[in-house]
């Protein structure tokens, strides 16, 4: 059974001008235990979709979807009480820039007893504390903090950047979620620290067979570490399947763009010669191309593309796109 | 910590110095002859005026002089008033206390008022609430305070007759003089009416202090308003969202916290004007406090006291503003510095 089962999600954000449409049909399935990267451009709506999933958007955003499903459950028919109660029981999320996700007036400790879940503490209320306590150091000890007690003490500026994901990624792991969504955990980060991050990640997830939904714009930096790939472009899902597939042999103009972009991907291209980029930029979302988005940017871009595609789906690797690549391979 | 104080003082210690500096001037600026306008010897012979300006070394460069008005000043010699010629550090001293009373009892209505109304606007923002909150501020502020004063008199005095209208307590009590506070001057005493002479004042100091906590409350409201606002904003609320809190939860841990700390340093400045305020309605209310003294040393062209008067005041206020400072840096982590837990 899949965990999250998401089809044709559509977000809008209310403006004084009108609705904009920022998050167009996006579909997305996670299975448990799995590791999947949402790929795209910084604008792409990653991390709205993420945050509509977490249900954390405020109200000028407005969610629609035809199915959202978790673990079986149709999120939709229960009223909002209900869905957040669910969500927030099974599912987590880690931010970028860590440390202003941290409330700045309080301790660590503090916000870490806080997101411990009382249904794991037993016994009569006065000796809970100390419970909550235990709990947050082993929760400090489990994302490898050594020095629990100065930890527990510290005020997040007080902590590096790394530190304070790898709090983040405690106070996640409090209710032991069966999801963690974790957007861009190493963004503005080193690239040492960046590597233990996801070391952390892979290890949570090989020891306690919890799925992780990767959201980044750096395509070959979530490849070592993911099972499945989805890549969005502006608001539009582009293509899902899994990291050899979508490396070996991507079936959309966007994705082979995205690679042939990379320096690492192209190791046979000659010194000093030009990277294959798409004309143009990403587009601002008040000025969207009808049908598919990347159309004025696409290379294979002809009359039918100004009516957006449907997903087409070739034994589990979807694509988003009238002229796949598929016949090319 | 040690740097954050020492900058304190030191600033305190040059804006003294630029106040006294001032207050000395006034008295060449103003009409007259410096020497009485200094001292508020107006009755005074001529030898009596030549021995004055012996000792306040009017003959001397102006350093000097300034020099032995700072020295005069440091004994608690700020001369006579020209209109009673009593001694003004006398009549400061029984003065002061009155209006630091009233003034701190109408902070504290004020905050109590506006801080927890401004926060229910935001997080109730775009309802009717917050546009009922709103406009209440927006009428209070917009409200004179004499005219609100008197509107008062007449209703809860004149018309009503709950509250009385001038004074700080009735005559009828006699309280003894220990520290110029009225409240802590009566729960010393020993009087076998304690009590009802607590009551007495309490009554007398209701109509006063609602009087000039109303415009400070309002801006106090939308101070807490907007503060709020930026809080439930922030990244780490919406992160605490995520934990599985309530929303009563989130407000009462994170966002209540965060939003005073932003607010403290402009209670601090609205202070100055809580102390117009209070002046005002000293007058108002025949309120025996330092406010009124001053109103009626300008009316009566008494030039010693109003520079003292003045340099007494702001001090005051500046006193209030380091000491929300201190508190602002005890309160607020990110202002204490070193770094460890690493």
């Amino acid at each position: 059974m899949n965990l999250l089962d998401i089809r044709n999600l559509s977000i809008e954000l209310k403006t004084k001008n009108g609705t904009i449409l920022a998050v167009d049909r996006v579909s997305l399935t996670m299975k448990e235990g799995e590791v999947r990267g949402l790929v795209g451009e910084s604008g792409s709506g990653k991390s709205i979709l993420a945050q509509a999933i977490m249900g954390i958007l405020d109200e000028r955003w407005k969610v629609h979807a035809d199915r959202f499903h978790w673990r079986g459950i149709d999120l939709l028919a229960l009223p909002w009480q209900e869905r957040k109660k669910i969500i927030t029981q099974d599912v987590a999320m880690i931010f970028q820039e860590p440390m202003a996700c941290l409330d700045p007036t309080t301790t660590i400790g503090e916000q870490l007893e806080e997101a411990v879940p009382n249904c794991q503490l037993s016994g009569y209320f006065w000796q809970r504390s100390k419970q909550r306590k235990l709990a947050v150091i082993n929760l400090l000890h489990k994302v490898g903090i050594k020095n629990h007690l100065k930890c527990y003490h510290s005020y997040p500026h007080q902590l590096t950047e790394a530190f304070c994901q790898r709090v983040m990624i405690a106070i996640a792991l409090a209710r032991q979620p069966l999801l963690l969504i974790a957007d861009e955990p190493t963004a503005a980060m080193e690239s040492t620290n960046q590597g233990q991050i996801f070391r952390l990640l892979a290890s949570l997830n090989q020891l306690k067979n919890m799925s992780i939904l990767l959201i980044s714009h750096d395509l070959e930096n979530v490849t070592h570490w993911t099972n499945t790939i989805t890549v969005m472009y502006s608001g539009q899902f582009v293509e899902a399947g899994t990291t050899k597939q979508i490396f070996k042999s991507p079936y959309h103009p966007y994705t082979k763009a995205l690679l042939d972009s990379s320096p690492k991907a192209n190791v046979e291209l000659p010194p000093k010669s030009r990277l294959m980029t798409l004309p143009g930029s990403i587009p601002v979302l008040q000025h969207l191309p009808i049908g598919c988005r990347l159309g004025p940017r696409c290379p294979r871009a002809q009359k039918k593309c100004v009516q957006a595609p449907k997903t087409t789906n070739y034994h589990g690797h979807q694509v988003n796109c009238h002229y796949s690549l598929k016949d090319t391979y | 910590m040690l740097q954050f104080t020492f900058r304190r003082l030191s600033l305190f210690f040059f804006t003294m110095l630029l106040l006294s500096l001032l207050s000395f001037s006034l008295s060449y600026f103003f009409p007259g002859d410096a020497i009485i306008n200094l001292s508020g010897q107006v009755n005074a012979s001529q030898e009596e005026l030549a021995l004055l300006s012996q000792q306040y070394a009017m003959h001397e460069s102006f350093f000097s002089q300034y020099w032995h008005y700072l020295l005069r000043i440091f004994q608690g010699d700020m001369g006579i008033s020209m209109a009673s010629q009593l001694p003004i550090s006398d009549e400061i001293a029984n003065l002061l206390p009155a209006t630091i009373e009233l003034s701190i009892i109408s902070l504290i209505l004020a905050m109590s008022l506006g801080i927890p109304l401004g926060f229910i606007a935001a997080i109730f923002h775009k309802r009717a609430i917050d546009n009922i909150i709103l406009s209440f501020a927006i009428v209070g502020y917009s409200i004179p305070v004499f005219w609100l004063g008197l509107f008062l008199i007449l209703i809860f005095s004149i018309q009503l007759a709950w509250l009385p209208s001038a004074g700080n307590i009735s005559l009828l009590f006699e309280i003894p003089h220990v520290t110029g506070f009225l409240f802590i001057d009566i729960l010393l005493s020993n009087s076998e009416y304690k009590w009802q002479a607590f009551y007495n004042a309490l009554a007398h100091i209701i109509l006063p202090a609602s009087v000039i906590a109303i415009a400070p409350a309002t801006v106090f409201i939308r101070l807490a308003r907007s503060a709020m606002m930026e809080v439930l904003a922030t990244s780490y609320i919406k992160a605490a969202k995520t934990k599985g809190l309530t929303n009563a939860q989130i407000i009462y841990r994170h966002a209540i916290r965060n939003a005073l700390i932003k607010m403290i340093r402009h209670i601090g400045l609205q202070f100055s004007h809580l102390i117009t305020f209070a002046m005002i309605t000293e007058v108002i209310f025949n309120w025996p406090g330092i406010g009124r003294w001053l109103i009626e040393s300008i009316y009566q062209r008494d030039y010693t006291a109003i520079q003292s008067g003045l340099l007494v005041l702001s001090s005051f206020i500046f006193i209030v503003h380091i000491i929300t400072d201190f508190i602002y840096a005890t309160l607020n982590p990110l202002a204490r510095e070193n770094k460890h837990g690493s």
